[in-house]
């Protein structure tokens, strides 16, 4: 193929997924914060409800231990014993697409519009 | 297998584990998981073009057994497994579509592929597809990585040509 091809072939691909990264990254969530392990929702926080913030601490019994810290509007991993710390270093988190993952935990926080099914999203059910 | 090949092969795996053990202690790029250079794909890159298939897919399979041991953990080995051999399927399905000149192209394509498969690996892990919406930000910096990395692996090529006899 041609230099050219290529060089258009890319092109196209970062004008698609740059803006898509961006509304990902704005649009799309809620203000629930579920949180997953293993797939299963274990907690369902409502943001809009926190007056004060807290941490919360959550141990998946296998030695994986992740510091939660709820604010109001906003949720983030503040700790984790794992050592990549990527859910630490993802940061605070206040609406979108994208959730705080940490994959040695099997951990996902999403920002969604409504509670887990089975969940009253107040402090978790 | 000839004295030859078997320590070129050793050599350029233990050139590929150092790229990749390296690659490890850096600090994040960015508070995005997933986004790194991918050096160790110089290597395979260049392999894939200059010794052909089988012997790239042998100093891949080393290194990623290898710097998943260093790196100590099962999840590791399956993430870098899962990228890995989606990378290199994808290379050497695109090999045939690139030149010499274009080998920028294959270490992107590679990238693109690699961060797929990881992605794949992930979703199945944590039983969630949530972690896709990472894909579009990860498809940009695979872009911008894998061109890099490519386009290293062809300046080796060219000037290495010649010079390695099979």
């Amino acid at each position: 193929m041609k230099t050219r091809v290529w060089i258009v072939i890319f092109a196209a691909l970062i004008a698609v997924c740059l803006p898509l990264a961006f509304i990902l990254g704005r649009l799309g969530g809620g203000h629930i914060a579920n949180i997953y392990r293993d797939g299963k929702c274990i907690c369902s926080i409502d943001l809009d409800s926190v007056t004060e913030g807290y941490s919360m601490t959550l141990d998946d019994g296998e030695g994986h231990i992740n510091t939660i810290r709820i604010e109001p509007g906003s949720i983030c991993v503040e700790d984790a014993n794992c050592p990549d710390r990527v859910c630490v270093n993802t940061g605070r988190i206040t609406g979108g697409s994208k959730p705080i993952i940490c994959m040695p935990a099997k951990l996902v926080i999403r920002l969604e519009s409504r509670p887990a099914e089975g969940f009253d999203a107040e402090t978790g059910g | 297998m000839s004295v030859k090949r078997l320590t070129r092969l050793a050599v350029l795996t233990a050139l590929a584990l150092a790229l990749h053990v390296l690659e490890a202690q850096i600090p994040p790029l960015a508070p995005i998981p997933g986004i790194k250079p991918g050096f160790a794909n110089i290597v395979t890159v260049w392999a894939l073009v200059a010794l052909g298939p089988l012997d790239a897919a042998l100093i891949l399979i080393a290194r990623i057994l290898l710097g998943s041991l260093f790196a100590g953990s099962v999840t590791a080995l399956i993430y870098s497994l899962a990228g890995g051999t989606l990378c290199f399927i994808a290379s050497l399905a695109l090999r045939r579509f690139v030149s010499e000149k274009q080998l920028w192209a294959l270490g992107a394509v590679g990238a693109i592929a690699h961060n797929a498969g990881q992605l794949a690996a992930a979703s199945l892990i944590l039983k969630s597809a949530a972690i896709w919406s990472y894909a579009p930000v990860l498809t940009v910096s695979a872009i911008v990585t894998g061109v890099f990395t490519g386009l290293i692996a062809q300046l080796v090529h060219a000037r290495l040509k010649g010079k390695t006899s099979k």
